[in-house]
């Protein structure tokens, strides 16, 4: 139980935020902010997108496409794609988990 | 400022990002908040180039965020109000410069809680953001040369400490309306830090036959507003598993 709640925490974070984003196409950087906070009501800087979306690109799990009047579109790759999958299950049963420890079956 | 903010970063950086970067800067006004943002961006990106920082497994990098918007403004208002119990002398003597360090502390805090918390309203009301941010920024510099000033030279520098002090309530109210009008955050609490900062401001001035109780309770109401939006803050800060569907 205790092992599994630093994992739930990092999924707030922003690198899981724009995998989400990402996740029905192809986006830019602007319009990756506003799709993150219209989905979580919660502000992104422009400082955190490059700083995510910069580790993002070197672990292979975001790739940039050729830029559209100076915005460059990014898109999930397949890596990226197995990896946000992977983080949602883990983050699914846990949340299963914890209902079920609290007596509230999931629906 | 886009250009200056984008300098900030290295020029291996700058190669790759710069000119998206600088595209997004001008999709909409810079507020305290972004620039905080970017300038830990860059400050990330320098130590991370410079192979300083090796935890990119994580994604985690510096960010301003409203969990440390709601933080600072938690603490703030609690050492703000702190400092004037202390300083009117309710509790019993203490050392003067107690309260003041105090309320210099405070001020820093709030300076953070303000960038923090100013996102959304600096999209709207950009100049009101950023005038709540320069003021209360002024006010503390001229606080603590005040102080430092009542320590090693005059009494007459009491009036520069008092002056920068109530930068922070022209601070706050001026924060306070950005936040009540986009509705940003709670609009009760925007509603009593502004009308509690004004009235502190009132009877800061001295010569009101209640003696201290005004000035009390209205840094009370002045401690409980920023706590109010700090902890909303800090609530909509939740876990991306916790957020509304958009």
């Amino acid at each position: 139980m205790e092992r599994k709640i630093p994992e739930f925490g990092r999924f707030a974070e922003p690198s899981l935020l724009i995998l989400v984003s990402l996740s029905d196409g192809p986006k830019h950087g602007y319009a990756i902010m506003q799709d993150v906070e219209g989905g979580t009501g919660r502000p992104m800087g422009a400082g955190t997108l490059y700083a995510a979306l910069a580790r993002l690109e070197e672990q292979g799990l975001v790739e940039p496409l050729p830029p559209v009047d100076r915005r460059r579109p990014y898109r999930l790759t397949a890596v990226g794609a197995s990896n946000l999958a992977e983080q949602l299950r883990g983050l699914s049963e846990f949340a299963q988990m914890g209902l079920r420890q609290l007596g509230k079956p999931p629906p | 400022m886009r250009s200056l903010l984008i300098r900030c970063y290295p020029a291996r950086w700058r190669a790759r990002y710069g000119e998206e970067f600088a595209a997004i800067l001008e999709e909409r006004p810079l507020g305290p908040f972004d620039v905080a943002d970017i300038l830990l961006g860059a400050l990330d990106a320098q130590l991370r180039l410079r192979g300083r920082r090796s935890d990119i497994q994580q994604g985690r990098g510096f960010s301003m965020s409203l969990r440390i918007g709601g933080l600072a403004a938690i603490l703030g208002g609690a050492v703000f109000a702190l400092g004037v119990v202390l300083g009117i002398g309710i509790v019993g003597n203490v050392e003067p410069v107690v309260p003041e360090i105090l309320f210099v502390t405070g001020s820093l805090a709030l300076l953070v809680a303000l960038a923090g918390l100013s996102a959304f309203q600096a999209r709207v009301h950009p100049f009101l953001s950023w005038a709540a941010v320069a003021i209360t920024a002024a006010g503390t510099i001229v606080a603590i040369g005040g102080i430092v000033g009542l320590q090693l030279v005059a009494e007459e520098y009491w009036m520069a400490f008092i002056l920068g002090t109530l930068g922070a309530f022209v601070g706050s109210t001026l924060f306070a309306i950005a936040t009540f009008r986009t509705a940003a955050l709670s609009r009760g609490a925007a509603l009593l830090l502004g009308v509690s900062s004004i009235l502190t401001i009132g009877a800061g001035q001295g010569g009101n036959i209640l003696g201290p109780i005004p000035l009390v309770v209205t840094t009370l109401g002045f401690a409980v507003g920023w706590f109010m939006l700090g902890i909303n803050a800090v609530r909509l800060d939740r876990p991306a598993s916790e957020a509304r569907p958009a």
